[in-house]
């Protein structure tokens, strides 16, 4: 029990760490809320709605996501892109989660 | 109550806990992406959504107090780092608050312990309810530590600090020999301060209250006054070496101990002064010096650091069942 709970939160704050890279890959065109968290789901990273949606809003204050609404397809939907600020920030991230990969390949690799 | 209402009600949590200026987009985008998502749903079920599943649903979703305080900025009140200090500073000063007016609560005249509903009442209101200061106090302490810890990060790095330093340096040290000195002209002859002060010209009375008992003079102010001179030579080598070592740290411990072990005697054995009022003030003094000394030591004592190396290396595999100054080497 102890360790599945264990097992349960450090996992969690693995998923927490890579939330932001993950969003921000998907927006390299534009997509609005439920189409994104589909898109990661179909990559085998399943995002909480009640995590993504609020995500969204906040990177978009920091300036990396800027979103517009649109109703051409019925219901109205607020879609989100990376702006300038977001694509470099995207740029930056991928490659230190790409040398953290590798590091931690190597680690686990060791006995 | 349809699915739909559910969901707006829902919204309408979520949205009033938010910014004005975000409220009503938030709640739009909000209410769309719901309605979707519980769609979904009921078509993976392969019936239609009703208030049930919508509940169901939004709870999945989480409770409408977590969602909008993920819409916003983390907003840090006390710094994590603090956390254990400002509950550790917040008990102690609870109990303190709460030791001492249980002490003033019993002490009440025409309160027996029958009155027992009386007496809790009385600590309730009287103590209890009026220490959530304290708790407040530390509050916006730490709050405002942490917004300025924020708002100008440290410039400097940390830096060693020698363990034998002086505490304020040789001027403190400097101003706590001059204390010591006057406390013991003080000593010697407590009228001094009534001509320091009134030049003289102070009431009669007050000479005769701060006169000392005899037997006192006799038995124990010789002794307390040796004590207390003696903090002088201790005082003075610390501050030609410009430390205190843990050979004199050890011996101002043990002068303390010492001192304080003198005044009980002095407060249990029999009057210091010659007037009643005067003798019950100088007593009281002498304890509260003892109480603060005494915890200062314990204290001390309690956040004293003494690395574990010595008991793991006993527990360890190579345990020989020597103790660490007993180990051969």
């Amino acid at each position: 029990m102890g360790d599945t709970d264990a097992f349960a939160k450090l996992e969690m704050e693995l998923r927490r760490g890579v939330v932001v890279l993950a969003t921000l890959s998907q927006l390299r065109k534009p997509r609005y809320g439920y189409e994104l968290r589909q898109a990661l789901a179909d990559r085998d990273m399943p995002i909480e709605e009640g995590t993504l949606y609020p995500l969204l809003r906040r990177l978009e204050g920091q300036g990396l996501l800027h979103s517009e609404w649109q109703t051409e397809s019925g219901s109205p939907r607020r879609y989100y892109a990376l702006t300038g600020d977001g694509r470099r920030l995207l740029k930056k991230l991928t490659e230190s989660w790409q040398g953290m990969n590798a590091a931690m390949v190597r680690l686990l690799r060791e006995d | 109550m349809d699915a739909n209402d559910v969901i707006e009600g829902y919204v309408s949590e979520v949205a009033l806990q938010l910014p004005r200026r975000q409220r009503n987009d938030v709640a739009l985008e909000l209410t769309a992406l719901l309605r979707e998502g519980l769609e979904d749903r009921a078509e993976a079920a392969g019936r239609d959504a009703d208030a049930t599943m919508a509940v169901e649903f939004l709870n999945s979703f989480g409770r409408p107090e977590d969602v909008a305080a993920r819409y916003r900025q983390a907003l840090t009140v006390i710094d994590p780092a603090d956390g254990p200090r400002f509950v550790r500073l917040t008990w102690i000063g609870l109990v303190i608050i709460w030791g001492l007016g249980l002490l003033e609560v019993l002490g009440q005249p025409g309160v027996s312990g029958a009155d027992t509903i009386l007496l809790i009442g009385r600590f309730w209101f009287g103590t209890v309810l009026p220490s959530l200061w304290w708790p407040g106090l530390l509050v916006a302490y730490f709050a405002t530590s942490a917004w300025v810890g924020r708002r100008w990060p440290p410039a400097a790095d940390w830096k060693p600090r020698a363990k034998d330093r002086l505490d304020g340096g040789r001027a403190a040290l400097l101003l706590g020999m001059a204390g010591v000195a006057l406390g013991c002209v003080v000593l010697s002859n407590p009228t001094v301060v009534l001509d320091v002060v009134w030049q003289g010209r102070a009431a009669p009375a007050a000479y005769t209250a701060l006169t000392y008992d005899p037997g006192f003079l006799q038995r124990q102010a010789p002794w307390l006054f040796a004590l207390v001179l003696s903090n002088l030579p201790l005082m003075a080598f610390a501050l030609v070496k410009g430390r205190r070592p843990a050979g004199l740290r050890r011996l101002e411990t043990g002068l303390s101990l010492l001192t304080c072990a003198m005044m009980l005697w002095v407060v249990f054995d029999g009057p210091v002064l010659a007037t009643p009022a005067g003798d019950e003030t100088a007593k009281f003094l002498m304890l509260a010096i003892v109480v603060v000394v005494l915890l200062g030591l314990a204290v001390s004592r309690y956040r004293e650091v003494r690395p574990a190396a010595t008991r793991t290396a006993v527990a360890g595999p190579n345990a020989s069942g020597h103790s660490a100054s007993e180990r051969p080497r």
